[in-house]
């Protein structure tokens, strides 16, 4: 169907050339064909269930998963959310910190379902700035650890903190991509060979922050539970946001919209990838900094201040040759740094590794679709006048731009 | 606030045992007999937050041994007279596989001696003849090694005499009781470590002729440890196998009663055990083998297989605690307490 109208724009498949054969063929005996194999499915399933389908294969050994989700601790107490994820359900039944057994409470109950969550509990007088490794031993004895590098008390949503993680969103965020956006009068002015070489260096940006993308999403998925299947949840994410956008972009080819209204969306489209990328740096940030494993410092922030400036220059690249409005840029702006405040406030406040590595996923899928298609654009753009080494140049420039400002951050 | 409470109560509990120092006549009137049961109480009830502890309580049912009941449990044998007029005691000795609840809601699977950990308290006198009839049960091979003096054929380690027994078959260690003292037995198949570790051993007490000077209590203390996750690491420390026991289940003396203590270290894996005694100090009889005590102290430290003797009485009433003083052991479950009352003639002498 979309190629279809693809080549024939504005036109539409008339009521009469529909095809009828589908309904004439649909009859009760149909509908029995293509229920029996499901029936019969439902009846090997029952007969695996109550009789064990005749195989001895019952597992020797206990296999347990338990993943840790989330350490919260405040002044006297200690609250590890976990997560079963092995094929039986699983009993804490020991709680061991800095070897010392110590009485614990485990809410709702010790024992938890497969997949199902609990929280342990510990009262526990643990001082500010040390070290704590706590192990849980369940029924089976077996031991899952849980290292606390570093003891703080874990920011709530109060008004400060949560003031502290809108401001390292902004900072991270908002704020490079405006004053990227910023450089939009000077570019205008540029010749048309140096808009190209800046389309070509927002092409290698999106190359190199969709691979970092993957390796985040990657990393991440080491602390999925396995029934979750991170990495299919990544690739999931990353294929229907490409086909998404890609089917966005053709349907707007379809309606017929000319090529300054097409250069627009893509911008827009930039932006929406450049901010779920941000939304995923903002989750990584927030929940680093409940982990006590970043210090924002000054030059942390100062990096990504640097890096994300070119991300506002990826933005306004497709449409330097045109007159965006005011509303447009402020717009895109809006659309390419907030999800870096609200990444910050998730990833703070609720930090889920399974929501992160989507999020990964999709932005993922958004990045190298909005590559894609600019380089579609650049391909129109070499039909009119060839210029091989300046898209070189420009791709090159752009993914040694973020290797070299990414050291400021690593 | 939480914290506050606790400590509150902790001071009450103090106050108690402070009263019950200042006289069983002023505790009396005020009806309270056992001034230790409300330290007790503030230990180990709401507030036992405030210090090491396990969740839940073993099944000791199910386990088959309780380790209260270990304490003074004796076997002395099957006692007949030889022809020659020699003592004959015959001990029987099972080795099996077996779950233990090694700590609440935690199943080890132990191998044991007579269904539990740690076995049977062998007693007998210098000079009787001994007999201990084996099984093997286990699904593996093992043998018992004793602690004493006896010819090679017996001394239960591979090649020597049957060496190792093998599943299904059995064997009698046959030797002459030397020297008196406090001695053990455990399993000498190899790998030695975890053939120990997982539970084959016990204690295996020589009476000297005409027997110790008495006393009121007799205690039997294994200092042990389990290695849940068989990392050759212990996991849970405990005497008597079930971590913080004595500490949920505090031992009853008397003030003034005298109290002999056989202690036998058998932890694996960590070289150096220990036994500290709360406001008190005891006398030291390294292996039982002298009646004369070595030592006045509070603490004493065991490597493997060492053993000693403790005689002491308490002096005031109160809930005092024994631990190992490689405090590391002692929040992981080697913690008890002696909860030592007023002896009921006493109070009521001068409640008259």
């Amino acid at each position: 169907m979309a190629t279809q109208s693809e080549s024939k724009p504005g036109v539409r498949p008339s009521k009469g050339v529909r095809p009828t054969q589908g309904a004439r063929s649909f009859s009760v005996g149909t509908a029995v064909l293509l229920i029996l194999p499901l029936v019969l499915l439902g009846g090997i399933i029952a007969l695996f269930l109550t009789t064990g389908g005749g195989l001895q294969l019952a597992s020797p050994v206990p296999v347990e998963a338990l993943t840790v989700e989330r350490t919260v601790m405040a002044p006297g107490t200690i609250e590890i959310a976990v997560r079963n994820g092995g094929p039986e359900p699983l009993t804490i039944a020991q709680v061991i910190i800095n070897d010392a057994v110590w009485p614990m409470d485990v809410v709702p109950r010790r024992t938890i379902p497969r997949l199902g969550r609990a929280t342990v509990r510990l009262d526990y007088e643990w001082v500010e700035g040390e070290a704590y490794a706590i192990r849980l031993l369940t029924g089976n004895a077996i031991a899952f650890d849980v290292e606390i590098p570093v003891a703080f008390t874990t920011p709530t949503p109060t008004g400060r903190t949560f003031l502290s993680f809108t401001l390292i969103g902004l900072y991270v965020g908002v704020i490079p991509i405006y004053l990227g956006i910023l450089w939009f009068p000077a570019l205008r002015a540029l010749e048309r060979r140096w808009m190209v070489f800046l389309l070509a260096l927002t092409v290698g940006l999106l190359l190199f922050l969709g691979v970092d993308t993957v390796v985040e999403a990657l990393e991440q998925a080491a602390s999925v539970p396995a029934p979750f299947q991170a990495i299919g949840l990544v690739a999931i994410g990353a294929t229907a946001t490409f086909v998404l956008l890609m089917a966005i972009t053709r349907r707007q080819q379809a309606i017929g919209r000319d090529e300054a209204d097409r250069r627009l969306a893509l911008a827009y489209m930039i932006a929406a990838g450049i901010g779920l990328h941000n939304l995923g740096e903002g989750l990584a940030i927030g929940a680093a900094y409940n982990l006590g494993e970043i210090a924002l410092g000054a030059f942390l922030v100062v990096g990504f201040i640097i890096q994300n400036i070119t991300e506002g220059l990826g933005i306004i690249a497709p449409v330097l040759r045109d007159r965006p409005s005011l509303r447009n840029l402020a717009l895109m702006g809006l659309i390419g740094g907030v999800p870096a405040v609200v990444g910050a406030w998730i990833g703070g406040f609720a930090p889920s590794a399974t929501l992160s590595v989507l999020f990964f996923g999709i932005g993922t899928g958004a990045i190298f679709e909005v590559a894609y298609e600019i380089a579609g654009m650049l391909r129109k753009d070499m039909a009119k006048e060839s210029m091989p080494l300046v898209i070189f140049a420009g791709v090159f420039a752009g993914m040694v731009l973020l290797w070299v400002t990414g050291m400021l951050i690593k | 606030m939480k914290s506050r409470v606790t400590r509150r109560e902790f001071f009450r509990a103090g106050i108690f045992t402070v009263l019950g120092t200042a006289g069983a006549a002023t505790l009396a009137q005020l009806g309270l007999k056992k001034p230790a049961r409300a330290a007790v109480l503030a230990h180990e009830g709401e507030h036992a937050g405030a210090m090491p502890s396990t969740v839940g309580e073993v099944d000791h049912v199910r386990n088959g041994f309780d380790p209260t009941d270990i304490l003074t449990d004796f076997d002395y044998g099957t006692v007949s007279t030889l022809p020659d007029g020699q003592t004959l005691r015959e001990y029987s000795l099972v080795a099996t596989d077996k779950t233990i609840e090694v700590a609440p809601g935690i199943d080890f699977p132990a191998w044991v001696y007579n269904g539990r950990i740690p076995g049977p308290t062998l007693r007998c006198v210098e000079g009787d003849r001994i007999r201990v009839h084996f099984f093997n049960a286990s699904s593996h091979p093992h043998t018992i090694h004793f602690h004493g003096i006896h010819p090679f054929e017996v001394d239960g380690v591979p090649g020597a005499g049957p060496g190792v027994i093998p599943t299904g078959e059995s064997f009698t260690y046959e030797f002459d009781a030397e020297p008196f003292g406090l001695h053990l037995y455990h399993c000498h198949v190899f790998p030695l470590a975890r053939h120990i570790a997982k539970g084959l051993y016990g204690t295996f007490i020589v009476d000297p002729q005409g027997g110790w000077p008495p006393v009121d209590h007799e205690y039997v203390m294994v200092m042990n440890g389990i290695d849940v996750d068989f990392d050759d690491e212990n996991d849970f420390y405990a005497v008597n196998t079930i971590p913080f026991h004595y500490q949920l289940h505090p031992i009853p003396i008397k003030v003034g009663e005298t109290v002999r203590i056989f202690l036998v270290n058998l932890l694996e894996f960590d070289p150096i055990n220990s036994f500290h005694l709360h406001a008190n100090f005891f006398h030291y009889y390294p292996t039982g083998t002298s009646l004369e005590p070595s030592e006045y102290t509070d603490t004493i430290m065991q490597a493997q297989a060492q053993r000693g003797i403790l005689e002491f009485a308490y002096k005031y009433p109160g809930l005092f605690m024994f631990h190992a003083h490689k405090t590391e052991f002692a929040e992981l479950g080697w913690t008890g307490n002696f909860e030592v009352t007023v002896a009921e003639g006493a109070g009521d002498g001068h409640a008259e």
